[in-house]
């Protein structure tokens, strides 16, 4: 049986993903869901393109949401995440403007008295999804609407 | 990558009929071009909205486009067409029909599959 397991590990292949989020910090499993996978597909030695934070997803990258205490928060999961490893969170631009999050370059460009784009993630277009989904061996979506 | 979308989304109920055929659009625009899939509410997306009764986008506008960016890979599952009381001829777009047994194989030949 080791021997068996001794073989697997040689025939292990690293791929690389691609994750999309689509669900506000709100959704917590879903949400969870999308960490844990980036987590533990990190942990087994993957490679990660990009999350793109698209639909509702944009909503975890507002650094103007208060979490109760003893909850989770999901931003800052996000961003001990890139932190870590480096990861990129691109959240599209578009999206993010139609929910209210802004950096400060947007900020001044549509003369708003703030940004709130939180610390790790970074405003892109959707051709940064389409660019991922086509470098990446797995293009993986969490929190689809039902 | 080949990528095929399935959507189910009525076109005004939310942005999510938009925000589906936007990454359609992006997706041909890198030479993706992806193959849609409409089934339950999605068929609704292909009807000729000529006073279409909602201040938001114009989502006629958007699938008369498809065409456009080269996307001409549009099924329609038969019994969601069934369903909603429409035939084919009522759609905006030339589609290819598809029944609901048959979708799994569909998906099959595609790499990538996203569900809107």
């Amino acid at each position: 049986m080791a021997g068996f397991l001794y073989m697997s590990d040689l025939m292990f292949k690293t791929l690389s993903y691609a994750v999309l989020v689509r669900c506000g910090p709100g959704d917590l499993a879903r949400s969870l869901s999308a960490i844990e996978f980036v987590q533990e597909l990190l942990a087994q030695g993957h490679g990660l393109e990009r999350v793109f934070f698209y639909q509702q997803g944009v909503l975890c990258a507002s650094n103007l949401r208060v979490v109760p205490q003893g909850e989770v928060d999901i931003t800052a999961l996000w961003q001990t995440l890139a932190q870590e490893h480096g990861i990129e969170l691109g959240v599209c631009i578009a999206g993010a403007l139609h929910n209210g999050i802004v950096d400060a370059q947007e900020a001044e460009r549509y003369e708003l008295d703030h940004s709130n784009l939180a610390l790790g993630f970074s405003l892109v277009g959707l051709g940064q999804l389409a660019a991922a989904s086509a470098d990446c061996d797995r293009l993986v979506s969490f929190g689809a609407g039902v | 990558m080949s990528c095929i979308l399935t959507l189910t989304r009525a076109p005004y109920e939310s942005q999510a009929a938009k925000e589906s055929l936007d990454v359609a659009l992006v997706l041909a625009a890198f030479e993706q071009n992806p193959g849609i899939l409409f089934i339950d509410d999605g068929v609704l997306q292909l009807l000729p909205t000529s006073n279409h009764p909602s201040p938001a986008k114009h989502i006629g506008k958007i699938i008369s486009a498809l065409e456009m960016y080269d996307i001409n890979e549009l099924w329609v599952e038969q019994e969601s067409l069934q369903q909603l009381g429409l035939t084919v001829e009522q759609l905006s777009q030339p589609v290819k029909l598809i029944l609901r047994k048959d979708v799994a194989s569909l998906l099959a030949k595609f790499d990538q599959h996203l569900v809107f």
